[in-house]
This record gives C-alpha cells, sequence and structure tokens, in this order.
C-alpha cells in the first residue's frame, strides 16, 4: 500500500469511528441509565449504580409481552414486505410494462405521506371493512409502508447492474424462475439484506401508524411512549440493551462462523482442481460462501 | 406476451398489497380532503378546493421549513454516510454485515428513549455543551436544545441508517480492478472517483437521499422533542389538525399539497442526476 | 350501508380476480372508480352530540342488573394502577379483568376509537379513563353509557370538590380515578427562593427559561387565573384573549417551549427555570433533582382529573360498575394513590396512609391543604365547535 493508499485508509477508519460514535451515543447512554439506581420514576439523572433492574427485567409481564409481540411483528412484516418489494423493484427495473412510469412514482408515496394520515386512514378502511384491529392488522399496515423503502433499496441494487448476465442465462435456456433464482437473486442479495434490515428497523420502531391501527395490543414502542407520562421505567432500558447484546452477539457469531467456514474451504481448495475455476466465478458475481 | 406476463407477475403482488392498504385508504383520504363540516355535525363532500388555497397560505412557513431541514438533514447524511459506506464496502473485510448492522442497531432501541437520550447529552449546562462553548461552536449564553441546529441534528441523526444501506448497496456493485484498470491507465486518484466511483454510486446517492429526504419532510417528533414553535414542520400541524383540532379535511388537504411538493422534487432531482438510463456497468 | 355493501364487494372481486390478465389490469381502473364514488360518498359522521338533559333522563332510569363477571376489559394509562389491586379484584369478585395499558393520550386514544363511537359500535372496552376535557367531550357527544347507582354505593367517598363538574353536574357518567395540579415546578436555585404566583410567568426576568403546556385548558386556564378570573366559568371569548395573551409572550421570546409531558427533562436539567408543570411529576421528579421544587400558587391552580367511564354500548356494564366501587374503597384507593402519587379523588385515603407511608401522608403534593384545595379549580365546559376554535387557536401559538 502506498503512502497515500494508507492516509486514506486512516481517514476513512477515522471518519467511520465517528460516526458509528454518533450513531452510538444515545444508545450509550440508554446502556449506562439501565444501571441507574432512581429513586422516583424518573430516569433522568445519574443517582448510583445498581444491578437491580437487571435482575428481573421481565417482571413488569405487558413490557415483555410488547416486547415480544414488537418482535414478532417486525419479522412477518418484514418477510412479506421485502418479498413484495423485491419482485416489485425487479418487475421496475427489469420489465417494461403499462403503467411502469407511474408505478414508478407510486412506490414513494407511502413514504411521502404523514403518519398520522397513513395510520387513520388505514384504520377507516378496516372500520369499513369490519376487521378487528390487532396483531395483523399492525403487520399489515408496517408492511404496507415498508415496501416503499425495500424497492428503491433493491432497485439501487439493480440500477446499474449489467442486464445482460440475465439475458444470457435466458439464451441458455434458463426460464424466469430459474433466472430468478439462480441469477437475479444472488446478484441482488446484498440490497435484498439491506432492505430487509431497513425494514425490520422501521417496524420495531414504528409509533403513530401503529397507534391507530394496534386495537388492544401492545407494541414496544407503544408501551413506551405511553409510560412517558409518568416516567419510563429502567427496564425499558434493560430490555432494549438485551436486545442489542442479542442481535450483536447472534452476528458477531455469524462473522466467526464464516471465518472458520473460510478457512476450511481454502483449505480444501488448495487440495483440489486447477484455479480456472476462480476466473469464471470472478466474471458472475454470485455471491459466495464468505464475506462477499 | 411472456415478458409481460413476468413483469406483472413480479409487480402484481407488490402493488396489489399497496393498492389495497395504501392507494384506497388515500383515495378516501382525498374525499376527506374536500369536504366541509365540523366534527359536531359530521362532514360531507362539498368539493371545497378552497381547504387546499387556505393550507398553502396559511402554512407557507412550514412548508418551507419542512423542506430545509429535510434538505439539511439529507446533505448532512450523505456526506456523513458515504465515507462510512465506501469504509464498509472496501475495507471492512468479512466485518461488512457487522458494520452494517451496526449502522441499524440503534433503531432496535425506541426513538422515544434515543430522542429523551439526546435531551439528556444536549442539556444547556451539560458535558457536551460546556465543551462546545469552550470550542466557540456554541455563544456561552446560547443552548443547542430548542433551536434550528437539534431539529435538523435529530433528523439527520434519524434517518443516517437510511443513506448508508443504499450507499452501500450501490457502491458494493463496484469492482475495485476497475479504479485500479483506471489509475494503470494514468488517471489520477481523484478523477478514478469522479469517473469511476461516483458514477456507479448515483443510484445509491439517489436512492438514500429519497429514503432520507422523503420521510424527513413528513417529521415531526424531532421538531416536537428538540425545538420551539418556531422550528414546527408541516408534520406537527398536520399531527395537530387531525388529532387536536379534529380538521380532517385540512389534514389530509396538507398531506397532499406535501405528497404532491416531494413527488415533483423527486422527479426533478432524479433528472438531475440522470438516473433514468443508468444500465450499464463498464464490464 | 349500501355504499357500504357497494364497496365491499368491489373489494372482493378485486381480491379475487387473477391480477394477471390485462383485462383485470383494465377492470381494475373501473373497479377503483366504483370504490372512488363508493368512499367519496362516504362522510364522516358526526359526534350526534345529545343534549345534558336528555343524556340525565337517561341515566335516572339505567339499570346494570347482577350479572357473573367473566372476562372484561378495563383500559387505562401506564403505570396508573397497583397491579395487586387488580388480583384482588379478581379473587374477591370473580372473573378475570384484562387490564389494557393502552391510552398514552387523550386525542391518539379517542383517534382511535372516534369512528366506532360515532358509529354506535362497541368499542370493545368497559372502562376507559380519560382526562376532563375528553371526558367532557364523549359525555356532550353520548358516547358514554350511565351508571346504575346502585351499584355504586362508594362514590359517596368522593371529595367534596369534585361532587360535580360542569359538563357531569351530578356525576352520573364519570368518575374520578386520580387528580393532579398544574402548578409552578421551578428550581428553586435558578429562581433564588420560593415562588407564590403564576405573574412569574411573564416575568422578563426569566425570559426563554420557561416552558408552557401545549394543551390549552392547561394554559389558558392559567393566564385566567393570573389575570385574576375564575377559570371554570370562563366564556369562549375569556380563553381567547388568553390564548392571545400567550402569543404575545411567546413572539417576544418569554417561553423556551410548549410542551406535553416532556418538560420534565428541561426542568430537571435546569434548560428551564420555570416549567408549568403537574404535580404528580413534581413528586417523582425531586429525587431526580433535589432542587426542584412545586408550588400551589396564591391564584389558585387548575385541577385536572382523570375519569372512569363506561364507553356507549359498554358490554360488560356491571364488571365495570363494581370495579369502580371497588377502588372507591378507601383502603383500596390508599393502596393506588401510594403506587401512583397523584391526588386521590377518595376521601380518608390519607387517614390510612398516615399510618402505613407518613411521608406520602404528609406530601402536600398528593394531600394539598384545605385551603389549596378551594383553590383548585377545574376545567371549563365548552361545546365541541368552540373547542375545535379554542384548540386551534392554541395550535397556531405553539406553531403547528
Amino acid at each position: 500500500m502506498t503512502g497515500a493508499d494508507r492516509v486514506r485508509r486512516w481517514f476513512l477508519g477515522v471518519w467511520s469511528a465517528f460516526a458509528l460514535a454518533f450513531l452510538f451515543l444515545p444508545v450509550f447512554i440508554i446502556i449506562l441509565f439501565s444501571f441507574n439506581d432512581n429513586q422516583g420514576r424518573f430516569n433522568f439523572t445519574w443517582q448510583g449504580f445498581t444491578l437491580a433492574h437487571w435482575k428481573d427485567p421481565f417482571q413488569n409481564p405487558d413490557l415483555a409481552r410488547a416486547l415480544s409481540t414488537s418482535l414478532e411483528v417486525a419479522l412477518i412484516a418484514t418477510g412479506i414486505s421485502v418479498l413484495l418489494g423485491t419482485l416489485l423493484a425487479i418487475a421496475l427495473v427489469r420489465y417494461r410494462f403499462r403503467g411502469r412510469g407511474a408505478a414508478d412514482f407510486f412506490v414513494f408515496l407511502p413514504m411521502a405521506t404523514p403518519e398520522v394520515v397513513l395510520g387513520a386512514s388505514l384504520l377507516a378502511l378496516f372500520l369499513v371493512l369490519n376487521v378487528n384491529t390487532g396483531f395483523k392488522t399492525i403487520v399489515i399496515a408496517h408492511a404496507a409502508f415498508c415496501v416503499s423503502y425495500v424497492v428503491v433499496t433493491v432497485k439501487a441494487r439493480l440500477e446499474g447492474m449489467d442486464p445482460h448476465i440475465e439475458e444470457a442465462a435466458r439464451d441458455l435456456g434458463a426460464g424466469t424462475w430459474a433466472t430468478f433464482f439462480r441469477v437475479t437473486l444472488p446478484m441482488i442479495a446484498p440490497g435484498v439484506v439491506a432492505a430487509a434490515v431497513l425494514a425490520a428497523a422501521l417496524s420495531i420502531d414504528d409509533y403513530v401508524v401503529t397507534s391507530f391501527n394496534a386495537g388492544q395490543t401492545q407494541t414496544f414502542p407503544l408501551f413506551i411512549f405511553g409510560a412517558t407520562r409518568q416516567g419510563v421505567p429502567p427496564e425499558v432500558n434493560v430490555l432494549a440493551t438485551m436486545l442489542l447484546l442479542t442481535v450483536l452477539i447472534l452476528m458477531g457469531v455469524n462473522v466467526l462462523a464464516q471465518k472458520v467456514a473460510a478457512r476450511r474451504a481454502s483449505a480444501r481448495e488448495e487440495d483440489a482442481a486447477p484455479p480456472d475455476v476462480g476466473d469464471v466465478a470472478e466474471a458472475t458475481p454470485v455471491v459466495g460462501a464468505a464475506g462477499r | 406476451m411472456r415478458q409481460r406476463s413476468a413483469a406483472w407477475l413480479f409487480a402484481g403482488p407488490g402493488l396489489l398489497w399497496l393498492l389495497i392498504f395504501f392507494a384506497i385508504p388515500l383515495v378516501n383520504q382525498a374525499s376527506v380532503s374536500l369536504m366541509s363540516g365540523d366534527p359536531e355535525a359530521g362532514y360531507t363532500l362539498t368539493w371545497a378546493f378552497s381547504t387546499y388555497t387556505d393550507a398553502i397560505s396559511a402554512y407557507k412557513p412550514q412548508f418551507l421549513r419542512s423542506f430545509g431541514y429535510a434538505g439539511a438533514a439529507t446533505l448532512i447524511d450523505l456526506i456523513i454516510a458515504f465515507p462510512l459506506a465506501y469504509f464498509i464496502v472496501f475495507k471492512a473485510g468479512r466485518w461488512r454485515a457487522f458494520m452494517l448492522l451496526l449502522v441499524v442497531l440503534p433503531f432496535f432501541t425506541s426513538q422515544v428513549l434515543r430522542t429523551v437520550s439526546w435531551q439528556l447529552i444536549l442539556s444547556d449546562s451539560g458535558f457536551v455543551v460546556d465543551r462546545l462553548k469552550d470550542i466557540g461552536l456554541v455563544a456561552s449564553d446560547g443552548r443547542v436544545l430548542a433551536t434550528r441546529t437539534a431539529v435538523i441534528a435529530g433528523i439527520a441523526y434519524n434517518f443516517l441508517p437510511f443513506m448508508v444501506l443504499p450507499l452501500y448497496v450501490s457502491l458494493d456493485k463496484l469492482d475495485p480492478r476497475l479504479v485500479e484498470a483506471a489509475t494503470d491507465l494514468y488517471c489520477s486518484r481523484v478523477a478514478a472517483f469522479r469517473k469511476v466511483t461516483l458514477p456507479l454510486a448515483i443510484p445509491g446517492i439517489f436512492a438514500g437521499s429519497l429514503l432520507c429526504f422523503i420521510p424527513a419532510c413528513g417529521d415531526f417528533i424531532n421538531a416536537a422533542l428538540l425545538g420551539t414553535s418556531r422550528q414546527y414542520m408541516i408534520g406537527n400541524v398536520v399531527q395537530s389538525k387531525y388529532l387536536n383540532v379534529l380538521d380532517y379535511p385540512s389534514a389530509a388537504a396538507l398531506s397532499f399539497i406535501l405528497m404532491t411538493l416531494i413527488l415533483v422534487g423527486i422527479a426533478i432531482y432524479g433528472r438531475l442526476l440522470g438516473t433514468k438510463n443508468l444500465t450499464e456497468v463498464a464490464a | 350501508m349500501t355504499e357500504r355493501g357497494r364497496l365491499e364487494s368491489a373489494l372482493e372481486r378485486a381480491l379475487t380476480d387473477d391480477a394477471l390478465s390485462r383485462r383485470r389490469v383494465l377492470g381494475r381502473g373501473a373497479t377503483l372508480g366504483l370504490m372512488v364514488a363508493g368512499l367519496a360518498g362516504c362522510g364522516i359522521e358526526g359526534s350526534a352530540s345529545q343534549t345534558l338533559a336528555s343524556l340525565q333522563d337517561e341515566a335516572s332510569s339505567t339499570r346494570h342488573p347482577k350479572a357473573p363477571i367473566g372476562d372484561w376489559t378495563f383500559s387505562n394509562w401506564p403505570l396508573y394502577i397497583d397491579k395487586s389491586v387488580l388480583k384482588t379484584f379478581d379473587k374477591r369478585y370473580g372473573g378475570h379483568v384484562k387490564y389494557i395499558e393502552e391510552i398514552n393520550d387523550n386525542s391518539q386514544f379517542f383517534g382511535k376509537v372516534r369512528q366506532q363511537l360515532a358509529e354506535g359500535v362497541p368499542i370493545g372496552r368497559d372502562i376507559v379513563v380519560l382526562t376532563d376535557y375528553m371526558a367532557a367531550k364523549w359525555v356532550r357527544s353520548g358516547y358514554v353509557t350511565p351508571f346504575d347507582a346502585r351499584n355504586l354505593p362508594n362514590k359517596k367517598h368522593l371529595v367534596p370538590n369534585l361532587r360535580s363538574v360542569p359538563y357531569d353536574p351530578k356525576r352520573q357518567f364519570t368518575l374520578p380515578w386520580q387528580s393532579g395540579a398544574v402548578g409552578l415546578g421551578y428550581d428553586i436555585r435558578q429562581t433564588g427562593g420560593e415562588l407564590k404566583s403564576f405573574d412569574v410567568l411573564f416575568d422578563p426576568k426569566y425570559k426563554g427559561k420557561i416552558s408552557m403546556l401545549a394543551e390549552q385548558y392547561d394554559s389558558a386556564g392559567t393566564v385566567l387565573l393570573q389575570q385574576g378570573k375564575n377559570p371554570t366559568k370562563a366564556s369562549v371569548d375569556d380563553q381567547l384573549q388568553a390564548i392571545e395573551k400567550l402569543d404575545k409572550a411567546n413572539q417576544a421570546g418569554q417561553f423556551r417551549r410548549f410542551t406535553g409531558n416532556d418538560y420534565t427533562t428541561d426542568l430537571t436539567k435546569g434548560n428551564v427555570a420555570i416549567a408549568l408543570a403537574y404535580s404528580g411529576d413534581l413528586v417523582q421528579l425531586q429525587s431526580d433533582n433535589k432542587n426542584l421544587r412545586f408550588s400551589y400558587p396564591d391564584e389558585g391552580a387548575m385541577l385536572f382529573t382523570d375519569n372512569m367511564m363506561l364507553p356507549a354500548k359498554v358490554q360488560h356494564p356491571y364488571a365495570a360498575e363494581t370495579m369502580m366501587n371497588f377502588v372507591y374503597e378507601p383502603k383500596i384507593a390508599a393502596t393506588i394513590c401510594a403506587y401512583v402519587n397523584y391526588i386521590s379523588p377518595v376521601d380518608g385515603v390519607r387517614a390510612i396512609l398516615e399510618k402505613t407511608n407518613p411521608d406520602i401522608a404528609s406530601n402536600e403534593l398528593i394531600f394539598p391543604p384545605d385551603e389549596v384545595r378551594k383553590k383548585l379549580y377545574n376545567y371549563p365546559n365548552f361545546s365541541t365547535a368552540q373547542e375545535q376554535t379554542l384548540n386551534q387557536a392554541m395550535a397556531k401559538v405553539t406553531g403547528a
């Protein structure tokens, strides 16, 4: 690496560190205050260290249920919106059909609509259709507003990707679905994963739309918003921290598992056939086992 | 024929979902926006287009503010996110997915908790603000909270992951050998960036900007918690009209005006960036 | 309802048809047009106001006969009850109360159930707890079911100053749950001494260091008190001029912000010296910041009360009324008060707490002295249209 490269890499690293620090600053406060020995019901000033809140964070069954409901909703809504949105994105980029231009713009509308109107108008629809509001309607609502984000994210991946590869696959006899599953999907996988992560985040954190369509079901944000009046209990901080740690640990384990798998794979390759396999693998940007 | 039916197979489910759960409610809202009445007697459709003109004239400051704040926040996010996304794509190696997850992880705590944390961090006589006063970024009798700066920073903070992810997704397509090839051909690093990296990142920049700007325009929570009445955005107005004043026609009209303006903005932005026909990678 | 029928069948058709063929795609446009027509015809129903007199007539003949208590639903604000009270109730009376802490904002909750109420459909909750002005709106609009007084013998324990309110003079539709006062919360280190009057809200000494409440009943009522008027008897014009005064002061930079419940961080951290605050909050905040004080000013203070109500078309009225009666037993009310730390509407609670929780019993924020109680004012009662005017005026002041 040249000196300029080193400077560049150093700069990028420092910038990224600061950016992540910026993102996590309030999170550190949240984690910190889960250990706060607050005497009153509010949790604003540091009053001493305690592990009391960590001893039994699930003591409030409603809070625990709210959190698990949020996670379930996020899982299902992400699944639905990623499925619908990815297919829609492919259609908008790869296919020409009547109304494509309009559909292109239409997809932006849910993002542009103020949440109050989004939530309230959807509730009106449910009432007209005599659908009881609850878990299912929350999922429907979340999937509805997540689809747009998925479409935009996947499109960012698709736009600028060489369509000739898919054409080539089709020329070689692959049908629509074969092309989709074995060529298109692996190429856009990073986009799909990123979209899924975004959708999950949106769903877990949503308040306004959910508050209209939740009926008597509680989600995590609903509980917290309600609790602000009396003071958010530190158990909320504890649960939020636990959620973060769980996700981080799972991810870390995943990375290490990949490292192990890669090491094993490279050991195997060294004993296997000569590297002309490698050229083909480079030409088709198919997602490999490790990393990319 | 096959092409077209495949298209509908792919586009159908998503469009149908949006049609039922978004378009129809939206159409209903459109008719509400043209109604008049009051909460006691009820509202009926009177084709009152004046609601729209009244709304525009009465809330011009809030509209301008919304677009201004959202635009500023989006720009800030782009500046912060681009090097971060670049680092994740090219320098993070095996830890890419992990770092991407880190970017989104704050969302898994609640927005209320995060914003309250910012209120605590940025309190007038707190550590952070005192240091900012020391280095002169904040006036000695000034504050950070309850200002325009706080609101924009809050919006930027909330939407940063929405910029990072699309940037990552499009930068990830870039084959670093292309940059190598460019420099081999006596291109300077900067020019290589400008001619190779940047054009390929354009879809990501476009997508990220939209994912930040569009929802930011309708945001209300940051202005409500981090700002004063002088920073209230159109989202606050719609919220208030719908929940407090119970003026449903105005709320609906304001939403449609906002949506229309945003769509126009997208069209112009898209034209400027020229994303319409970006299909070929220099393969 | 025919419009709804048209809408439903159109939707059914659109949903079950094959979305692939081009004919259906074009037909979708026609279906959409039909739905537009159907929806456009749907106006928004009004709140079908009944006069108080007719409601009161209904009330005198309401009967909710004793019925076995099974599953029933109690909706309340979060952290507003000691859950052991619910267990005790279930054990004593049988059945199972589904207690849902879903009310986190009066307007948000109303927005959620408004349409069902307007259509006269049960909302699936047997008790809801809403603040005065929202309770008044529900009573005025006929969204409540009157009590059967025979099931509420403990109502006699209701404190005298809450026995009658303008919107429910005989307490036939609402029963207080907890009260709080809207007074001055302040940082004594910043103010340099105790505050005794709402004049400080307009004192230039504190310019920019004051936060006001965005709810016009609280803020405008306080202004009226500061002007020496009786806020409970205020007319719309009185209220409007109070809002006007707030607007002028705000334009001049007197107030830092208008807040909902979130003035608490500003006050605790010293960002504001004075906040128009709720008494119950200050009880809790004092452990975060020992310099915080609460004052009932000499002019008096607005009293807000959260009220239990039976929604219209309630499905388990006997169970609900039994619970309401239960929480008015002084012992039970004391348990709730010890947990919630707001002003209990039940007489005799202080005597019980003097033995078990003396620090709570002696806390003036939870048990205001009698001279103060005399100067606690209920919200005025306005019509829905008047309220809309006032809310709109206040929204302009707060920037929305």
